[in-house]
């Protein structure tokens, strides 16, 4: 008899998520599974609508990265009617976006994987929150994080409209200029930024790297996976947030494509496992082998450790420099151990404030015309971004009146979904042995999940735009018993 | 109710009369002076899911209805826990409306609640942090929070599917959640005259 285990809801997750963990009659894990039990089917409500209400409407779809949703559109819509925004425009919008890099990173790294590190990986439950954080970091730094992230939100609203429903990005360019008086404000916003991330990556340095247990938990092979990563990169193939191409390195680190993101369906494909409603993108000339890493399989991951992997380097100064010690410290590129995207997240973090101080600096940014008129007609669009969490993909087709008649969107989570199965599966087989299952236990399971940042309010979007909720029970073969399903 | 309040900023021949109505003592403070009492209503929930957006619908209402009350701050989000913390700062107090999906309750109802009400120690949720332990967090961290928070919330029928509108009973008792907001505010003015 096989034995299951269940931790649900993932606790300080994002949206709603499940892991099943299915023990043989040893007690060893069998295998674990993650679950995504929420369905939205937002590509099927898009269809029929004008493709100019899009960076309105995908913001929408989830409260976690309305403005990634809301910039991969815009670029989407960009290319939907070929028009190319001036260099102020593009410069205001990567501004912006930097600005909510800086404040989702620092909500991630402080409230919701802060537990794992900051307060301890073996820590009692009750002291792995945000309270155990403060109480490890100081009462000072939690005021510091809660006035950055409230002066980085009221910037954004200064040049986008509200944070939730960003209404700037129009086709073409930005619906406002910059005033003089609000790049002053973004000026000293990024410079407290900056200081805000040195500070941060200050106390990883202190409070993670100098506990020998914790780099042994980083560097340890069950949290380790050799995959492909993908992220976009610019010209000289430093990692950009908001534009450039793609490129994926193999499990050794060395390219192995670089294509422009309208490229996309010529390299990543999508499985479909019947355990999930999630799609698993894969490395199309590779292919789908299964859930097992190296050169051979197709899985890739995105966000911070793979964005990181992926290019040669941060185009600013300090964050360069924290990078080489990154690489330095964990063996060199690539990097293949999934904890440290925390600490990559951390680095991200100083690039996004550098880059926002570098473009809130720039004359052109209070360029009074912000904005090329669209004037082609519309048929296909194909916009990506690197959200927080990683790469995101929006694709349009329309009639030649603009109107939606298909979308595809592939978000972030998505991208990672198959790399988080297996560390989720990984650390279920390296901690629980024997039948021992505790709270540190399931924990150090769920950090496997955490790392990755996922979000699964938007990570599916099948047909028929219900969210059932489904119980499934496997035998200790993977083969289904039964199904509960709640119409 | 809510005609006579929302004359408060709009037309100052009716003062004297709301003077009356409300104790000089809450309007002297509260609009003449700088001790304004900030209350915040917020609406959560997302509009594109059919009931789901119940709270959304209910607020953006209400900023009409409300329109020109120089003391209440109207927000919507569809975001939960921490990333809400911001949102809270600065106000004396506070009304939540979400839609709730209970399964105990028929769906219309409106279910209320304290933050006493709910569990202060941290819980795992499916929002990761919910409003507990944000309120832990302001107050260990001493922000400027409300001091109080009041929870309306709408049983809902379908929070699931992808959609537009409300249900017919959802959409039903919306006048009634929008009364309970009204209700809230009145109590709260008369507690302070």
């Amino acid at each position: 008899m096989s034995q299951k285990i269940v931790i649900d809801p993932i606790t300080r997750l994002e949206g709603h998520g499940k892991i099943d963990i299915f023990l043989n009659d040893q007690g060893d894990v069998e295998k674990a599974y993650f679950q995504v039990p929420e369905l939205r089917g937002f590509e099927k409500f898009a269809e029929g609508r004008p493709a100019e209400d899009m960076p309105q409407i995908t913001p929408r779809i989830c409260g976690v990265c309305p403005m990634a949703h809301h910039m991969a559109s815009t670029r989407a819509l960009d290319d939907l009617y070929k028009v190319d925004p001036p260099a102020s425009a593009k410069k205001i919008r990567e501004m912006v976006y930097s600005a909510f890099m800086i404040e989702d990173h620092a909500l991630h790294f402080y409230f919701l994987g802060g537990p794992d590190f900051v307060v301890g990986p073996t820590a009692p439950k009750a002291e792995r929150n945000i309270l155990g954080v403060l109480g490890k970091v100081g009462l000072e730094v939690g005021k510091k994080v809660i006035g950055m992230r409230k002066e980085l939100r009221e910037l954004i609203v200064l040049a986008a409209g509200k944070v939730i429903h960003p209404v700037f990005g129009l086709p073409g360019g930005v619906a406002k200029p910059l005033k003089k008086e609000d790049q002053e404000k973004f000026i000293e916003g990024a410079d407290n930024a900056v200081e805000f991330a040195e500070f941060s990556l200050q106390v990883f340095n202190d409070i993670v790297l100098k506990n020998k247990e914790y780099v042994k938990a980083i560097v340890s092979d069950t949290y380790t996976h050799k995959t492909y990563y993908m992220g976009l990169v610019d010209k000289n193939n430093k990692v950009n947030f908001y534009s450039g191409d793609i490129r994926m390195v193999d499990p050794n680190g060395k390219e192995f494509a670089k294509f422009a993101p309208r490229d996309y369906l010529e390299h990543v494909a999508e499985h479909v496992e019947p355990w999930s409603y999630i799609k698993f993108p894969f490395l199309k000339k590779v292919g789908w082998k299964g859930f097992i890493e190296g050169a051979d399989s197709g899985i890739f991951a995105v966000a911070p450790l793979a964005r990181l992997n992926a290019a040669d380097g941060l185009a600013t100064p300090k964050a360069r420099e924290a990078c080489d010690q990154y690489f330095k410290t964990l063996g060199g590129r690539p990097v293949h151990h999934t904890l440290a995207n925390h600490w990559a997240r951390l680095i991200e973090l100083l690039y996004a404030a550098e880059r926002m101080q570098e473009l809130a600096n720039d004359p052109d940014i209070i360029d009074p015309q912000p904005r090329t008129i669209p004037v082609n007609i519309p048929q296909e669009g194909i916009g990506v971004v690197e959200a927080p969490r990683g790469t995101l993909f929006h694709h349009y087709k329309t009639d030649n009146r603009g109107v939606i008649k298909k979308a595809n969107l592939i978000v972030a989570t998505q991208n990672n979904a198959a790399r988080i199965a297996m560390s989720v599966d990984k650390a279920a087989k390296g901690l629980i042995k024997k039948g021992k299952v505790n709270d540190g236990l399931l924990n150090m399971v769920e950090m496997a999940f955490r790392a990755y940042d996922p979000c699964h309010g938007c990570g599916t979007h099948s047909l028929p735009g219900q969210m059932p909720l489904i119980l499934r029970i496997y035998d200790n073969h993977g083969v289904m018993k039964h199904e509960i399903r709640r119409e | 109710m809510w005609v006579e309040t929302r004359f408060l900023e709009e037309t100052w021949f009716l003062r004297p009369k709301l003077l009356r109505r409300y104790g000089q003592t809450r309007l002297a403070a509260g609009y003449y002076g700088t001790g304004i009492m900030k209350t915040l209503l917020l609406g959560l929930g997302n509009d594109l899911i059919t009931d789901d957006g119940a709270g959304i619908v209910a607020v953006q209402e209400l900023r009409e209805e409300l329109k020109g009350l120089v003391d209440v701050d109207i927000e919507e989000s569809s975001m939960s826990g921490m990333a809400l913390l911001e949102l809270f700062l600065d106000y004396d107090r506070a009304i939540i409306l979400d839609a709730v999906h209970t399964n105990r309750h028929p769906p219309g109802s409106i279910l209320e609640w304290s933050p006493e009400d709910l569990d202060r120690i941290i819980s795992p949720s499916p929002h990761y942090a919910g409003l507990p332990e944000m309120l832990a967090v302001a107050s260990e961290l001493q922000l400027n929070f409300p001091e109080e928070i009041k929870i309306f919330g709408l049983e809902v029928v379908d929070p699931y599917t992808i959609g537009e509108g409300l249900s017919e009973v959802v959409r039903e008792a919306i006048p009634a959640l929008k009364q309970k907001v009204i209700e809230q505010l009145e109590k709260w003015r008369n507690e302070v005259a």
